[in-house]
């Protein structure tokens, strides 16, 4: 997990290793998570979200593509 | 409460507090219990994926979004620096302390330094970018690598 100053540096990062790109994450989006993740994590009743809450967190901030399921074990690199 | 969530909560109390991890003495010594206890703790913690361990068992690498080693990713609040594991962490720093903070990061491909400020409702506007070659699922399989 990295941070990129633009899309064409990432462009540039996975074309020097070979391999696809990824979905973008932009720094607003990343909030939502980091909130969603780690606001109760100091608690004592704090834990991690299940897949579904996984998948709500993600779908809820536009990011649906299998790449985000939990369990999306079948996700594979695009022909 | 229990041991564990115990154990979880003097762990992140003292990164919180210190910006560092804690050493199984530091967590016993607050819980008035054995090292050995406290071991047993993180194994049982990191079964829930709420630590990562050193190979000794007794270390902790990760307890996300704070980092036990020196990291790119720097956060800065309070008058204290903590490390987080990547973006998404430095990022829950300041959601776990609900602090605002300032991130210090870097691009990837251009070396390009990031300094974002947090605050207590979310980053200032900015076009970096935030990018993960692993799925989701298999984040926890090489949580380093990740």
């Amino acid at each position: 997990m990295l941070f990129f100053r633009s899309e064409e540096r990432v462009s540039e990062w996975c074309t020097d290793r070979g391999v696809r790109p990824r979905p973008l994450v932009s720094v607003s989006q990343l909030w939502q998570l980091a909130a969603a993740w780690y606001s109760s994590r100091l608690e004592a009743n704090a834990r991690r979200p299940g897949p579904d809450e996984i998948r709500a967190i993600f779908a809820g901030i536009g990011l649906a593509d299998p790449f985000w399921d939990p369990q999306a074990d079948s996700f594979a690199e695009p022909a | 409460m229990d041991f564990d969530a115990q154990v979880k909560i003097s762990v992140y109390r003292h990164f919180a507090d210190t910006g560092e991890a804690p050493s199984t003495v530091d967590v016993a010594g607050r819980l008035g219990c054995s090292n050995a206890q406290v071991v047993d703790a993180y194994t049982r913690l990191r079964l829930q994926r709420v630590l990562l361990l050193e190979e000794d068992g007794a270390t902790i690498r990760m307890a996300p979004p704070f980092s036990g080693v020196p990291t790119p990713h720097r956060v800065e609040s309070a008058g204290r620096w903590y490390y987080a594991n990547c973006p998404w962490d430095a990022l829950g720093i300041p959601a776990a302390l609900h602090r605002s903070a300032v991130v210090h990061s870097q691009c990837a491909q251009s070396g390009d330094r990031l300094r974002l400020e947090v605050g207590n409702t979310g980053p200032e506007p900015s076009d970096w970018l935030f990018h993960s070659l692993v799925p989701a699922a298999r984040w926890w399989v090489d949580l380093i690598f990740t």
